[in-house]
């Protein structure tokens, strides 16, 4: 009951007209920049941080939230029409999403991952209200050890998202470690791989990799072609989701949901771990797997929920110990201490008004964000109708300023339009970009986090098995490898297994 | 499948190249890992990842070689039979150019040349499309960023932009 | 082609440069600033560093007339972008950057690409941290004294978590280690948010970092063992200095900003006037009290003498600790 009273008091402070407009501003703001592959929250956040010292805590606080959270939904648009992912966990919408649209499903495509992004982002915020103090201890129960386990079942989920050779994709995967390591060593300070070159001691960005990997080389491929063709080839027949796609959508988006949430409460690489993570169980649990990678919606519904909801899970740690756990959350934490408060362990009890008040809004900004979105599909799927001899140097010009804004440096450009060359001839010779990029991000957090619990258990193997958590992360690994043998080869005993797993 | 002819080894299996190239990054890396130091198991040094990313990679693109030798593969030729594979060279080239061109000129007077340029070469859109249409969308998207963003792109030595 | 024709292309541009005055950096110099300033924060976005930075940015880009953008580049202990700025920015004011004190220390642990007696226009010294020790609340360290005894018996099981390689908080465990003659084990993490949640979690048995771990202390999760300012912090007056602990040290990691080398001394004196009255302002210092940092003013030349003299202190802890470049 405690929790009612505090949810009610919590809607008094999110519906005072002020606040609704703060969070109508930042939604709205969050679906443009989501929009803009690139210019993501974090710019947004830091020009705006200084706006909201004019007003009070929570109306600041909750336009900064809205600024997030509709970044992540806006996050899926390019990925799904163009293929481009303007982050790490738009990567797997691309994978199936773009070629929904190919296919002229751009509008169910686009209307799944709205939807589901509202469901699992409003569990996540119900989540959030009855039990955030609760697992506030999950996030500090992962030290270097048990991150170094969840890595590797991170890395593990790659070998879902090939069609083609696996020893192509393991190559391409042990490619993006590599590159992921690019630069100073964080434990050393000593520079890898930099070639002398200066802009490398930061390492490569991820912006400019998944943008000329995914975007880029699209177009290269595309342009090649002889038929001058559209982006879609099929006729466009519905613009949202109908029966049949809710009915395979359903079960994506609530695991997509529950995942994303607990993985979103652990600091660093959580979102995109789940994302992923989601794409590949959907892939493992459906009786039909050789759909995914050609336009299969449950590929698009289960990681954007997965998605959206870890957003929701990455309050938890910055709420209840002040433990920011992405870039955007620490941006937060800046907006709560210029108003004087201390995000930790003692906030909710000492400032309930704000602590509800600011998840009441989320609940309404949600709200708002699918009102937003909706009406936009049409016109997005529209863009899709323009001539692609019109549209390719438009995406062209798209990823450049993506690029370009992701960092302020044009060393970023460069490096862009070579994974574009890379990328194009990586697809014409059968390597699969996706196993590269998750690596490219996990990678860097393997290897920092093996040295780190190898540090700490003085060079002991024994301490990943020891630690309960990362020793059930490593047999959830070694099932995802070993499992996905069994069927085939039972198969090739012609023994039918098609309705186990479901 | 072992049942089948082996089909006779060529020298233009695109397979086999691909491998070769992965097995040289390979031997890059671990060069590049004992060149950053081990270290040792209680404190590994910053070449340790590297050094088994490398021993990974050559063992990866060794079995893309032997598959493509036991296998065959697809030759260079016909990953680019029935396409326009000339049309791809032109916008590496105009993208190239344009990475040179871009400090120097700035963002506004090396993109609207680029974006003419592939909407002309590639499947010619109209002039009276593609002049509108390249100087109006970067412009459009420069002016946004300036005054809505306050982002800056390069102005280059003109100081345009 | 390409280099041919970008060397006639610049020679052009000299030409026209030379044609149009002289005079225009002088007058540009003046008009100082007409666009956007970015101000590298070495440090991840949300640590004490990033947050105090804002606030003293924000203050001083209303002296400038422009606002001062942020942007984190964290690593190498807070030195990649001092570093990068040194080597990429043009010295034209508008790319300055926080320097930490690792940017004097780290060329003496290891070659680096920067040489921070020629590399940086010092601009103003602004401020320092509070430094800490704690431990989890529920450890059996009571006390400072009670891990060094607990050290003595077992050599090197004792671990702290620190914000990376090379900084104050590595340098000064090693110091008082070696005072102590105790041997800790150093486990290097990306910034405070990370060092809170290891000593939180129990993965390391101490965390050594600025205050960021004052919310946890204040709400009992975390026990704070020692502090290494000068005087007893007046928000935790409960916790014993270093110099009482018995160790000799004050260790506050003291923090300016500069520029690339060779700015305008206009454009540096236009800087310093504007990031001298921020760290004046009382709203500023009652945001830099939150994280218990008090400003610390020093002019340019003050700087510029302060530089030389910490280098020569900081060489001699680190080779007298064994860190020293081989």
């Amino acid at each position: 009951m405690d929790v009612l009273t505090n949810v009610f008091h919590g809607f008094g402070v999110a519906l005072l007209p002020v606040n609704l407009l703060y969070c109508f501003i930042g939604v709205f703001i969050g679906t443009l920049v989501g929009v803009l592959p690139g210019i993501g929250p974090i710019s947004a956040m830091s020009l705006l941080l200084p706006v909201t010292l004019s007003g009070t805590p929570e109306s600041g606080i909750i336009m900064m939230a809205g600024i997030y959270y509709g970044s992540m939904y806006g996050g899926s648009t390019t990925s799904i029409l163009v293929n481009i992912p303007g982050e790490a966990a738009s990567v797997v919408t691309c994978l199936d999403g773009h070629q929904m649209a190919k296919q002229g499903r751009a509008g169910p495509a686009l209307g799944i991952s709205a939807l589901g992004s509202f469901i699992a982002g409003t569990f996540a915020l119900i989540a959030l209200m009855l039990v955030a103090p609760k697992l506030a201890s999950v996030a500090i129960a992962f030290g270097p050890a048990e991150y170094f386990s969840l890595m590797v079942l991170g890395l593990v989920v790659l070998t879902f998202l090939t069609q083609g050779s696996m020893a192509k994709a393991l190559l391409m995967a042990c490619i993006g470690i590599v590159l992921g390591l690019v630069g100073l060593d964080s434990i050393t300070a000593q520079p890898r791989l930099t070639f002398g070159r200066i802009e490398l001691i930061d390492g490569i960005g991820l912006v400019p990799v998944v943008m000329g990997l995914f975007g880029l080389a699209e177009v290269l491929i595309n342009t090649e072609q002889a038929i001058k063709r559209d982006v879609i080839n099929a006729k466009i027949t519905q613009l949202l989701p109908n029966k049949d796609d809710w009915k395979r959508s359903a079960g994506p988006i609530g695991r997509g949901t529950l995942m994303g949430f607990f993985l979103g409460i652990l600091p660093g690489g959580g979102a995109v771990v789940a994302s992923f993570a989601s794409y590949a169980l959907e892939k493992r649990l459906s009786k039909t797997p050789e759909r995914f990678g050609h336009g299969a919606i449950e590929g698009v519904a289960g990681p954007e929920a997965a998605n959206n909801a870890a957003a929701g899970g990455a309050f938890i740690p910055l709420m209840t110990l002040g433990i920011p756990p992405n870039v955007v959350m620490a941006l937060l934490l800046g907006a709560f201490v210029i108003h004087g408060l201390q995000p930790g362990p003692l906030l909710i009890t000492q400032n309930p008004g704000l602590f509800w008040g600011i998840v009441a809004s989320m609940y309404i900004g949600n709200a708002m964000l699918l009102v937003l979105n909706l009406p936009l599909i049409g016109m997005w799927v529209k863009l899709l109708k323009l001539p692609y001899n019109v549209l390719f140097p438009l995406i062209v010009l798209f990823t450049i300023i993506g690029v370009y804004c992701s960092s302020n440096n044009v060393f970023d450009v460069y490096v862009m339009i070579a994974f574009g060359i890379i990328g194009y001839f990586m697809r014409k010779f059968g390597y699969e970009p996706a196993p590269l990029v998750l690596a490219f991000v996990l990678g860097p957090l393997l290897e920092n986090n093996l040295r780190k619990s190898l540090i700490l258990s003085q060079g002991d193997l024994m301490t990943f098995v020891e630690r309960p958590i990362s020793a059930a992360c490593l047999v959830l690994a070694a099932i995802l490898l070993i499992v996905p043998m069994l069927p085939s080869l039972r198969r090739k005993r012609e023994l039918v297994a098609l309705d186990e797993g479901a | 499948m072992s049942s089948t002819t082996r089909p006779p080894f060529r020298l233009n299996n695109s397979e086999f190249w691909t491998g070769v190239i992965g097995l040289g990054l390979g031997v890059f890396v671990i060069r590049s890992g004992l060149k950053l130091k081990l270290g040792t198991i209680n404190d590994p040094g910053s070449g340790f990842m590297l050094f088994y990313l490398g021993l990974l990679m050559c063992a990866f693109a060794v079995s893309i070689i032997l598959a493509s030798v036991t296998e065959g593969g697809p030759t260079f030729g016909s990953r680019w039979e029935d396409v326009r594979w000339s049309k791809p060279v032109l916008i590496i080239a105009c993208l190239i150019a344009y990475a040179f061109a871009l400090e120097p000129l700035g963002f506004l007077i090396a993109t609207i040349p680029l974006i003419l340029l592939l909407l002309r070469i590639i499947d010619p859109v109209r002039w009276t499309l593609a002049v509108p249409l390249a100087v109006l969308a970067p412009v459009g998207v420069w002016w946004v960023l300036k005054h809505g963003l306050s982002i800056m792109l390069p102005t280059g030595t003109f100081e345009i932009g | 082609m390409l280099r041919r024709n970008r060397i006639a292309f610049s020679l052009s541009i000299a030409a026209a440069a030379i044609a149009t005055l002289g005079t225009a950096t002088i007058v540009r110099a003046q008009d100082y600033p007409t666009k956007p300033i970015t101000l590298i924060v070495p440090w991840p976005a949300g640590g004490s560093t990033d947050i105090s930075m804002r606030a003293i940015a924000d203050a001083a880009s209303k002296h400038l007339g422009q606002p001062i953008a942020i942007d984190n580049k964290g690593g190498g202990g807070g030195t990649v972008g001092p570093a990068t700025m040194a080597a990429a920015a043009k010295p034209d004011g508008y790319t300055i950057s926080q320097i930490p004190i690792t940017v004097f220390r780290l060329p003496l642990m290891q070659e680096v690409s920067w040489n921070p007696d020629k590399d940086f226009s010092y601009i103003i010294h602004l401020t320092g941290y509070t430094f800490g020790i704690t431990t989890n609340a529920e450890s059996q360290f009571k006390t400072w004294k009670d891990v060094v005894d607990f050290a003595k018996a077992n050599p090197g099981k004792v671990t702290y978590a620190t914000p990376g390689a090379g900084t104050s908080l590595h340098v000064g465990m090693e110091q008082i280690a070696a005072m102590a003659g105790i041997k800790l084990t150093q486990v290097p993490f990306k910034g405070g948010a990370e060092t809170n949640a290891a000593v939180l979690g129990n993965h390391t048995m101490l965390q050594a970092d600025s205050t960021g771990w004052r919310p946890l202390v204040d709400a009992g999760k975390l026990r704070l063992l020692m502090v290494w300012t000068d005087k007893r912090s007046p928000n935790f007056p409960d916790a014993p200095t270093l110099k009482e602990s018995g160790y000799p040290m004050v260790y506050d990691s003291p923090f300016g900003i500069a520029g690339p080398k060779g700015m305008d001394p206009k454009i540096v004196a236009k800087l310093h006037d504007a990031f001298k009255k921020a760290i004046e302002d009382p709203a500023v210092i009652a945001t830099l009290a939150k994280f218990d940092m008090i400003p610390n003013y020093k002019n340019t030349e003050d700087y510029k003498k302060f530089v030389v003299e910490v280098t020569a202190s900081e060489r001699k802890v680190i080779e007298s600790i064994g860190l020293g470049k081989k």
